[in-house]
């Protein structure tokens, strides 16, 4: 606990980035980088089918990639950052030192890619006609590819994240980069992005784009990247979860919060649902209902939710696989502080020796520095509520849990300090919890 | 209070990742561009208000058409502000990291409502550009839209001013009690507020007499740009005086013995002050020039002076920090080497 402590106690620390993480996901995957990708193959068709109409709707959608990646989107990738500054510092501080060129290269290339991105918009009705077409084109494809380039570097880092792989032995930075799950995910996540372009635009298409001479080409090149990026999502989807650490594997249903049955039927429902909603719009994209679109709307928003959380939680007990615990402690402090107390290396902890007349508040600093990463006292998440949790527990077994929680339950870190800090641990969460029940 | 001891971490024990001078370097250079293209923005944002609630008052069309003209070059700098400022953020905390994580923290909700306030300013930013002629009966909403932007904007500065000031005082850090309260509890801040609120009035003048001085060359400038580039150039001469009065009061807030820094005890410093004041004088009297007789030379001076004054300000920021650092870096040393045995896999 070097760092003062931030807490968010209704809504809880972890959800907070989590939720701008949802938002960021949506936004880098299906709009900057799926749907770039589909709105330039439709310039091209346009271009080749002589399609004025269909050209005049892609510059259109351009528009609004504009203003949904330079507001929201570029906001809540910073945001991202801004956030876990706060409420992870350890954990971000130390991927800063690992990784901090990629985030430069990752920062030139995102500049590269809005300036394209304004260029390729504002230059739509200049280059018009012949080699100009061919040259506005080109432009296009090239922000496709730095849009992805984006992607390809920060997939490195966030994979580090799950399978750091040789770097905690030899603290290469290429080790980390390309980490054992880099690739699977990389491929996975490129797939994912258009698929989930797919999901997100159709039913905007279907409710504003009345006229067909626009609709139905602009649904085959959906259906064509459809019948690449479905498949392919899939299959790289498994590669991906066959490469992930096993014990991570294990926690993947768990993640979710739903029974094992529910979360079956329900992949099963929505992967049943993307493979019904592609054939139809292959077979007759002139009747799409409205409201398959919607539920593919829907549907692909709940898959990016669970896919980010799934990805977050299934790394627990650690932030920094096999490095770092989600609480900040590595293996070197652990060993220290259960020398010496976790207090008596907490910079920040007020109390270093403990005593009966400060124990409570001993309790108080260290449930904040190893527990607070993941429960609440009561928030609303009552799984992760330890007033709930703990409710009708003598302070004895408290005590008795503390040390043997990380066996009992695997997703949690080793309490690491003192006997006395246990005991004052067990003292303070007894009388919370008693005091909010 | 137990013991009273600072709260200062030890160091990450994974090593700055570069050399620091590089880095030390790059953090000038790219938090100039960054806070450049900030002043901008505020500027031409609280400008176009300004301009257009006087529009609102003395019922007159130019003012209103300048005010526009200021909020289409306020929602273009926004972007490239806040891009040009993910790299100084990077470089900050990851060679301050012990100072610079711990002042975030004591006011880490502030901190994170800078996402919210950011994207909220800017889609009122869009708003307002956007609805200039479909509002041209609401005039009041629309004038308000702008207000609440403008607002928002002068007020995140806020947020980060007192992150770097708080970095600099660890000895103050165990009383400082949130956001608002660290306003008036760390010294400089306000000082800081207002050179920095007056710089931004002065680069965005300064940027309508180069805008429309440049594209003057190419074309005749309307009645409208003319007003806003002799607008600019006035504006930012009486800013630029009143500077060097709100320079000199945030000089005098340091510490005592930083102040004297830069009043002889460091060579370097002193002469970076001189010379900065001396380019300020210069660029107030080219200016003035201006006013009465408009030429190419006198052009190209002023933009020489004025970007020579930022570079120095932006470096002389950096001496300050380093100069209040020293003596905390000195117990608390970063690291700059591995230090393998405290980087151990967990098994
Ligand atoms: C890495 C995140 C994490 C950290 C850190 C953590 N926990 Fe947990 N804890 C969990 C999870 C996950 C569960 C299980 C929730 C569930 O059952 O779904 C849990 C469950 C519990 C339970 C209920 C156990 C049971 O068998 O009913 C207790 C008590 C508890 N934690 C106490 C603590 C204490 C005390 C600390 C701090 C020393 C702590 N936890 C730190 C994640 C964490």
């Amino acid at each position: 606990m070097d760092f003062p402590i931030v807490e968010f106690p209704w809504f809880g620390n972890g959800n907070i980035v989590a939720l701008i993480a949802i938002i960021h996901v949506l936004i880098s995957h299906g709009v900057a980088i799926g749907a770039t990708a589909i709105v330039v193959s439709t310039e091209y068709y346009a271009m080749q089918t002589k399609n004025a109409k269909l050209d005049q709707l892609a510059k259109q959608l351009t528009k609004w990639i504009v203003i949904i990646t330079t507001t929201v989107g570029a906001m809540t990738g910073v945001g991202i950052w801004l956030s876990t500054m706060v409420i992870q510092p350890d954990s971000i501080g130390s991927l800063l030192r690992i990784f901090f060129w990629a985030w430069v290269t990752e920062w030139v290339i995102f500049i590269g890619e809005v300036v394209l991105l304004l260029i390729y918009y504002y230059t739509w009705e200049k280059w018009k006609k012949g080699k100009e077409k061919q040259k506005h084109l080109n432009i296009g494809i090239t922000l496709a590819v730095f849009s992805w380039l984006t992607m390809a570097i920060i997939t490195g880092i966030l994979a580090a994240k799950l399978t750091p792989g040789r770097w905690v032995e030899t603290l290469s930075f290429w080790n980390a980069f390309f980490n054992p799950t880099y690739l699977p995910s990389l491929a996975f996540r490129t797939f994912l992005a258009v698929t989930l372009a797919i999901s997100l635009f159709t039913i905007f298409v279907r409710l504003f784009v009345k006229d067909k001479d626009v609709r139905l080409p602009l649904f085959r090149i959906f259906s064509i990247w459809g019948a690449i990026s479905l498949p392919a999502t899939f299959i790289f989807g498994i590669w991906y979860l066959k490469s992930i650490p096993e014990q991570a594997a294990k926690l993947i249903v768990w993640s979710t919060g739903l029974p094992e049955q529910t979360f079956n039927v329900l992949n099963l429902i929505a992967f049943a649902l993307i493979v019904v909603f592609l054939i139809w719009l292959v077979i007759r994209p002139k009747k799409l209902p409205a409201v398959l679109a919607l539920a593919m709307f829907i549907s692909a928003i709940g898959f990016i939710g669970e896919f980010e959380v799934v990805r977050e939680s299934i790394r627990k007990p650690y932030i920094i696989y096999n490095y770092m615990y989600v609480n900040g402690i590595t293996a070197a402090k652990a060993e220290a502080m259960n020398r010496d107390g976790y207090l008596a290396h907490s910079t920040i902890a007020k109390v270093k020796t403990i005593t009966e007349e400060n124990k409570i508040e001993a309790g108080r600093e260290i449930y904040e520095g190893q527990c607070l990463a993941c429960h609440t006292i009561d928030g609303w998440r009552s799984k992760r509520a330890l007033a709930n949790r703990l409710q009708g527990w003598p302070q004895k077994s408290i005590e008795a849990f503390i040390p043997s929680m990380h066996q009992v339950r695997p997703m949690m870190p080793p309490f690491v300090g003192t006997k006395e800090e246990v005991e004052a641990l067990a003292a303070y969460l007894y009388k919370v919890v008693n005091e909010q029940n | 209070m137990h013991i009273l001891q600072l709260a200062i971490p030890p160091d990450f024990p994974l090593p700055i990742p570069g050399n620091l001078s590089l880095l030390e370097f790059l953090i000038v250079l790219t938090f100039i561009l960054h806070i450049v293209f900030v002043n901008f923005t505020l500027s031409f944002a609280t400008g176009a208000v300004a301009l257009e609630g006087a529009g609102i008052v003395k019922k007159s069309k130019r003012l209103d058409d300048m005010a526009r003209i200021c909020s289409f070059h306020a929602s273009i700098h926004k972007s490239i502000a806040v891009v040009l400022g993910v790299a100084p953020l990077l470089i900050v905390s990851v060679i301050y990291t012990q100072y610079f994580y711990t002042s975030t923290l004591l006011i880490g909700k502030a901190w994170i409502s800078i996402i919210v306030l950011l994207i909220t300013a800017f889609l009122l930013l869009y708003v307002y550009k956007f609805s200039w002629e479909k509002w041209e009966n609401k005039k009041g909403l629309h004038f308000f839209v702008g207000l609440v932007a403008s607002a928002i904007l002068l007020f995140i500065p806020l947020i980060f001013i007192v992150n770097i000031v708080s970095m600099l005082y660890p000895e103050k850090w165990s009383s400082a009690n949130g956001f608002f309260h660290s306003l008036f509890y760390y010294p400089q801040i306000w000082q800081r507020y207002a050179h920095f609120v007056l710089a931004s009035l002065a680069a965005g003048g300064f940027y309508m007499y180069f805008y429309f001085a440049w594209k003057q060359k190419k074309q005749p400038l309307s009645d409208v740009e003319q007003s806003l580039k002799m607008g600019g150039v006035k504006v930012t001469f009486w800013i630029t005086l009143l500077q060097l009065l709100f320079g000199s009061l945030l000089l005098i807030s340091f510490r005592r013995d930083i102040v004297l820094l830069f009043m002889g005890d460091d060579l370097l410093l002193t002469v970076l002050l001189l010379v900065s004041i001396l380019l300020t004088i210069v660029l107030c009297g080219l200016l003035y020039i201006v006013t009465k007789k408009d030429t190419q030379n006198v052009f190209y001076a002023s933009v020489i002076c004025f970007v020579l004054i930022v570079a120095l300000m932006g470096w002389m920021r950096h001496e300050v920090r380093e100069s209040y650092l020293q003596p905390y870096m000195d117990e608390h040393p970063r690291t700059l080497d591995v230090q393998k045995e405290n980087v151990q896999p967990i098994k």
